[in-house]
């Protein structure tokens, strides 16, 4: 006899569905690569989602965009490897129960914008994921943040991505911001150079190639040279099996 | 994640050695398959499906499709940049000198990074200033607008504290129908093959 318990019921078929945010107070950010004036950004204070998105958050989002399911995306906005480890357009899958709440990744650039548009929200820039990122960790013991993250990046992808909120939470609330997947950020193509390259005479100034590399604010911080280094291998098309988003409010537009 | 991280090393390490390259170009797709394409249906490869809109130094508000008809040449520039931005510039104004014969028939297009400077006031001074003809079309778009042609178009760019903008000096060409055909990096460099682009895509 099978006793199905309702509780349990539950707590399979319990699906985030609205995400919950918080307020990362302002702060400046000073980037990675030194740039000519080195006057470091001002952020304001902006709300960041506790957690990246789901499986089952995006299967909402592609269920009311019809041109952002599998089968009809454009080719020019997301690679073939485009929710490849989704059944369906419309069906993550039944084999996959335990990835519904994990993150969702193999998506691109474009269709993490799309998301966060729909949902009126934003993609963080990189000063704002950064500094979110740096907040530290409250239930985990670490020497260094830094540590901690290169002790991730050591490890292999988890054959099943653990779901959201798995890892570590930080000063901010956040959850996952290292240790479970990589994340977009809205200006990811990011100029990796110095502004003026007159100034500069030992690179070529007819182009970024190379500008900046040996212009970095902390030449010991592998952590953030790793992040730069991917973020600048990306093309806003790529969809890859360890890179997902989560989206932010800006409390004052850009615009 | 190893694997991965080993890949990141060497792209870090091509990027650190590449810079005697300078001047890399590819060749991307075919643009003659443009030419064949019904007229309504844009292909699914071209920049002119994305449907933002941006306004012109005239005011005028567009979206990528008004270039659609002739091969458009394309720089991302701020007017306020006094180094890179006029030699990238110059560069189009020598391609379009050296395609005189096909005057009219050519799209010069220059988008700026600046959204909050650039106005259509400020582009059409600029336009002026460099004597910039009717085939030139300058833009203004909203951050999120330029952030999306910026990663079609390759280019990486990013403000600095100041304001100022530091970015990669690429010139792209699409086709007639806005599927991206050829690029061109860095500034000053032989546009010989940017040229024969164009001139094949108006045979």
């Amino acid at each position: 006899m099978i006793i199905i318990l309702p509780w349990a019921v539950e707590a399979q078929g319990k699906l985030v569905t609205s995400q919950k945010s918080v307020i990362i107070p302002a702060g400046s950010y000073t980037p990675f690569f030194i740039t000519k004036s080195d006057k470091p950004l001002k952020i304001a204070s902006f709300k960041m989602d506790e957690t990246a998105v789901t499986n089952v958050e995006f299967l909402e989002f592609v269920k009311a965009n019809a041109q952002w399911r599998k089968s009809k995306i454009n080719r020019l906005f997301a690679d073939s490897n485009y929710l490849k480890n989704w059944e369906g357009d419309l069906d993550i899958g039944a084999a996959n129960k335990n990835i519904y709440n994990s993150p969702v990744v193999y998506v691109s650039w474009f269709a993490a914008k799309a998301y966060s548009e729909w949902k009126n929200k934003q993609l963080p820039t990189v000063a704002q994921w950064e500094l979110a990122a740096n907040g530290r960790p409250k239930n985990i013991k670490y020497k260094t943040l830094t540590d901690y993250i290169l002790g991730w990046y050591e490890k292999p992808n988890p054959p099943i991505l653990p779901n959201v909120k798995s890892t570590y939470q930080n000063e901010y609330g956040l959850y996952d911001m290292h240790g479970l997947i990589w994340e977009w950020t809205f200006n990811f193509n990011s100029f990796i150079g110095s502004t003026d390259t007159r100034g500069n005479t030992q690179v070529d100034a007819n182009n970024f190639c190379a500008g900046g590399a040996v212009n970095v604010k902390n030449k010991a911080d592998y952590a953030s040279f790793m992040r730069y280094s991917y973020r600048g291998s990306l093309k806003g098309n790529y969809c890859i099996g360890n890179l997902g988003f989560r989206c932010v409010q800006n409390l004052t537009s850009h615009d | 994640m190893i694997k991965r991280l080993l890949l990141f090393l060497i792209t870090a390490l091509a990027l650190i050695s590449c810079s005697e390259d300078s001047n890399k170009s590819a060749f991307i797709g075919d643009s003659r398959a443009a030419n064949t394409a019904p007229v309504g249906t844009l292909p699914a490869e071209s920049l002119y499906s994305i449907s933002d809109s941006f306004q012109t130094q005239d005011n005028t508000v567009i979206t990528l499709d008004h270039f659609r008809g002739k091969p458009t040449v394309v720089g991302m520039i701020f007017t306020h940049c006094t180094y890179a931005c006029p030699r990238l510039t110059a560069d189009i104004q020598n391609i379009e000198d050296s395609l005189q014969n096909e005057n009219g028939k050519i799209n010069f297009l220059l988008v700026s990074f600046d959204h909050e400077r650039d106005n259509p006031a400020q582009l059409k001074k600029f336009a002026d200033s460099l004597k910039l003809d009717k085939n030139w079309t300058l833009l203004h778009g909203s951050e999120a607008s330029v952030r999306t042609l910026s990663i079609l178009l390759n280019v990486q760019y990013e403000k600095d504290g100041e304001g100022n903008f530091s970015h990669s000096n690429i010139i792209s060409v699409l086709d007639k129908e806005g599927k991206l055909a050829y690029q061109k990096e860095g500034l000053n460099a032989n546009q010989s093959a940017t040229i024969a682009s164009i001139k094949n895509m108006l045979k």
